[in-house]
């Protein structure tokens, strides 16, 4: 594909978008600019289908691909029926197979929601190719949650976090061994089609669910991640265009945003500039979306082999319906060479123990101290803290040494059960409390990126977080969600190398 | 008979299907030009073609070829003009439809129409390479055409053949019968017979579709002379006239389609050619379907209406279970019986896209004609109407021809 024809289809298949009649309803797909049935009188709208529930109606299991998805090896396609009124081709993801025959028609009827992935890449210097005609079984893993935007409230408020979003791969690696990982139990792992953009639109979306926020409202997204699938093209234009962020204008849409890099704290160090914006008489009390996304790699062997996780966290932030307002923040910085990765280096090389008390440790509880002499608060000011959790003896430690207890970094500790989300690491650590706290709960989030600096917020939950609890998928039904997978060591790498081409 | 013929055919000729390592794609379109020449049986010269009608999906990618009609001047030695058709398995029999239309329209006399395609050259990248007949969003979806038209088969199971073992076995019985067709057709790819359980047993490519329910990637070439009906008899005594030749379209996608269970283009294609053509399916003694997959088989009789919508399957179950013969099966109904895919089909005789069409015709013009040797077919009276039946991609378009051994 060619990068002209690849922009062309973006437009359509980012979104599913489907032409539709105004006089006799019908639809059509690809969208076409009139109806076959009324002709010249046809009055042409288009509709996207990116958040619609469909209908497996037919299909297979491809088991001799062509070249371009020979990456997947076997994997279910078919033909899916949106509400009998248009049908789409549509790959399922996340769905492993074996050798013995598939009786397909066990899938017709059965409920697909779109995702977005990969479809293939051209070779190792050529485009990536994502779509969301891809699509996983509703009830397969995921919580499908309906996005039902609603107006936000006139009433403006102190800025804080207006909706959250966490996604987590539907597959883990078990660490069998307990010396390995520090106490990491299992990680997340991503399908072959998914990488750090896939993951940032899928966190993106289920935010913009939670908040119940249209998209064009939002004029700000940043992406942050030491994995972006480009090295030099952003990850932020594609989560705005899957997204449809900002105010739309022919095919593009009126906002802006950028990927960002600062090893694991890639995306926190944009809250408060998130907030300062929102607060900004030029931005006009719109909305802010910060992402942190990672899928990073580790050389085989590598002790980050047995903790690194896949997934993103996104954040919305903004002034009106807030569910936890921003009150405090300090950043701490050096310049400490503690985990790098050269340009086109395949694998971040880091100091072994040199990692841990110089950086980690003096960042995290600098930037602790820092922000507690700043709010005049004390640990026993504080209901919950989350910490970058590389591993889980980390961010039990830094706690425990800044003087917290274990009952306030506990319910935190979801890296055991996914391990490091990298640029997503503290800020699931943060939805995780948000997913639990009561309104009036005070949370401390701290951030790590190597390089070195720490990122402190303090958080206040408000009233808003109850009603909007309905539509969140919690970190922890993801992470205990009956439907997750196990895969071998073989087939890790296999995933991870693939889809970190 | 509602008018008169489009076209006599005087010759025909063709090479072997299947892996033809030794073959270009020109050589292998001399040769059969050369022999569908050398056939008329009162003699041809070449100066007497006026015109040459080709048929290929994809040469371009194949082999890098273009301006194909330069290529054909060449290697035949003709300075006429020359049309290429493009419509993917359907390339040939639109070149056919073409020439029709040209001789019909009396601009010529003589023409000679080819077909060919040249796979085996882009091995490993020809399931890639046949997606150009589908809807690029068919292809980002994983799709292949196997996937296709499994995705056709598994829906057909599901809404007419559900909990029935019969539908599964008679959608194998297709690949056993075509395989037995094939045997005495010196020009097939594959001359060996095969049972429901080797079908079953094959690989599987896209469930449910094995290995032995597909046709195969194939090398190959054909041509045929036609001429203006008027003067059939000044080249031979025993034309085939084509009495039908219609073709009608539909998406190119699959999924967009207004029916996932049935091929529109075919059932337009048929119904308009047998009224052309004033005739019924019961005229019929030999049909020619396009059977890239066994399920296309049984979609072709239920669209042109042998049998009737999810039907089709009881019908090729009953026929070829209670065949006790040994020469060919024929499929039968309510006061019909009609002889399909008498070579062995695209499943047997092999599938060389570009050229089916008209290898097609050449079954039926040496059925008609008695000149099928060993694999002749003996019909009461004789075989007085072939049809032929010709799709492109998983249903973007559908050739129909009729053939009659005599004309009013």
């Amino acid at each position: 594909m060619s990068e002209p024809i690849t922009r062309r289809k973006i437009t359509v298949d980012y979104n599913i978008r489907v032409s539709r009649c105004e006089i006799c309803g019908r639809r059509y797909f690809p969208p076409k600019p009139f109806c076959d049935i009324e002709g010249r009188k046809s009055r042409m709208t288009y509709e996207d289908y990116f958040y619609c529930r469909g209908l497996f109606y037919a299909g297979t299991v491809i088991r001799r691909p062509t070249n371009k998805f020979s990456y997947l090896g076997s994997f279910i396609t078919g033909v899916i029926d949106f509400n009998g009124e248009v049908k789409v081709p549509g790959r399922i993801t996340d769905f492993m197979l074996n050798e013995s025959e598939v009786d397909v028609s066990e899938f017709i009827g059965m409920e697909v929601v779109p995702r977005f992935r990969r479809i293939y890449v051209d070779g190792e210097s050529g485009l990536i190719y994502y779509s969301s005609l891809v699509f996983s079984f509703t009830d397969d893993y995921y919580e499908a949650k309906d996005y039902k935007p609603l107006k936000p409230s006139e009433k403006s408020e102190r800025p804080g976090i207006v909706g959250y979003g966490i996604y987590i791969p539907k597959f883990r690696i078990k660490n069998e061994d307990p010396s390995v990982g520090a106490g990491i139990l299992e990680r997340a792992v991503p399908f072959p089609d998914e990488d750090a953009a896939t993951f940032a639109v899928e966190a993106g979306r289920r935010a913009l669910i939670h908040a119940a926020l249209d998209g064009r409202y939002i004029k700000k997204c940043y992406v942050g991640s030491e994995s972006t699938p480009y090295a030099v093209k952003p990850s932020a234009s594609t989560v705005i265009q899957a997204l449809k962020l900002g105010e739309p204008y022919e095919d593009g849409f009126f906002s802006g945003g950028l990927d960002t890099q600062f090893a694991c704290k890639a995306a926190t160090d944009l809250f408060i500039d998130a907030v300062a914006l929102v607060g900004s008489p030029i931005f006009r009390g719109e909305y802010v979306m910060v992402i942190g996304a990672d899928n990073s790699q580790a050389a085989p062997g590598d002790p980050l082999d047995y903790t690194v996780g896949a997934g993103a966290a996104a954040y919305i932030f903004g002034k009106r319906d807030v569910i936890a307002t921003l009150d405090y923040y300090v950043s701490y910085t050096s310049d400490t060479p503690d985990f790098y990765r050269r340009e086109g280096e395949k694998y971040p090389r880091h100091g072994g123990r040199f990692t841990g008390e110089p950086a980690y440790f003096k960042h995290i509880v600098s930037a602790i101290k820092g922000v507690l002499k700043e709010s005049g608060l004390t640990p026993g000011d504080i209901s919950y803290i989350a910490l970058h959790s590389p591993n889980v003896k980390f961010p039990v430690k830094a706690a425990l040494d800044a003087g917290f207890s274990m009952d306030q970094i506990k319910p935190s500790l979801v890296v055991q059960y996914m391990g490091n989300l990298y640029s997503g690491s503290s800020p699931t650590a943060l939805a995780a409390l948000l997913d639990i706290a009561e309104p009036g709960c005070r949370i401390l989030m701290v951030s790590y990126g190597s390089g070195a600096g720490s990122d402190a917020y303090i958080f206040t939950v408000t009233e808003k977080i109850e009603e909007k609890r309905e539509r969140s998928v919690p970190v922890l039904s993801q992470i205990k969600n009956p439907k997750r997978q196990y895969v071998d060591y073989s087939t890790y790498r296999k995933w991870k190398e693939s889809s970190g081409l | 008979m509602t008018g008169k013929p489009y076209a006599a055919i005087i010759g025909v000729g063709r090479t072997r299907f299947g892996e033809l390592w030794y073959e270009n794609p020109e050589s292998m379109v001399v040769k059969a030009g050369l022999d569908a020449l050398e056939s008329v049986d009162k003699g041809l010269h070449r100066a007497d073609i006026q015109a040459c009608y080709f048929g290929s999906f994809m040469y371009q990618v194949t082999n890098k070829l273009g301006l194909v009609p330069g290529y054909i001047s060449r290697e035949l030695g003709l300075n006429v003009p020359m049309t290429q058709t493009e419509a993917a398995c359907a390339s040939s029999s639109s070149a056919l439809h073409n020439a029709c239309l040209a001789i019909k329209s009396g601009v010529y006399d003589v023409v000679l129409v080819g077909g060919f395609e040249k796979m085996t050259d882009r091995y490993g990248k020809i399931v890639d390479d046949l997606m150009f007949a589908a809807d690029p969003h068919e292809f980002d979806s994983g799709f292949t055409f196997s996937g296709l038209y499994a995705t056709i088969m598994a829906r057909y199971m599901y809404e007419f053949g559900k909990n029935d073992e019969k539908c599964r076995v008679a959608l194998a019985q297709i690949a056993v019968k075509n395989h037995h067709h094939a045997v005495k057709n010196l020009y097939a790819q594959f001359r060996n017979e095969i049972r429901v359980e080797d079908v079953f047993k094959s690989t599987l490519i896209a469930d449910p579709i094995r290995l032995l329910h597909c046709s195969p990637v194939s090398d190959g070439a054909v041509a045929v002379v036609l001429c203006k009906p008027e003067v059939a008899k000044k080249y031979t005594d025993d034309p085939i006239y084509i009495v039908a030749s219609q073709q009608a379209t539909d998406h190119v996608s699959l999924f967009s389609r207004i029916s996932t269970l049935e091929i529109r283009a075919t059932k337009f294609a048929v119904s308009k050619a047998l009224k052309e053509a004033g005739i019924t399916l019961k005229d019929i003694h030999i049909a020619e379907a396009h059977d890239c997959f066994t399920i296309e088989e049984c979609l072709f009789m239920e669209d042109s209406g042998f049998y009737s919508k999810g039907e089709g399957w009881k019908g090729i179950y009953e026929s070829i279970d209670s065949f006790s013969g040994s020469k060919h099966i024929p499929y039968v109904g309510n006061g019909w019986e009609v002889f399909v895919n008498v070579g062995g089909g695209l499943k047997a005789d092999g599938h060389p896209v570009g050229a089916t069409g008209l290898r097609q015709i050449y079954e039926c013009f040496k059925q008609m004609r008695s000149e099928a040797d060993e694999n002749q077919i003996s019909v009461e009276g004789g075989i007085r109407y072939a049809l032929c039946h010709n799709i492109g991609g998983s249903g973007g378009i559908a050739n129909v021809h009729v053939l009659a051994r005599e004309v009013e």
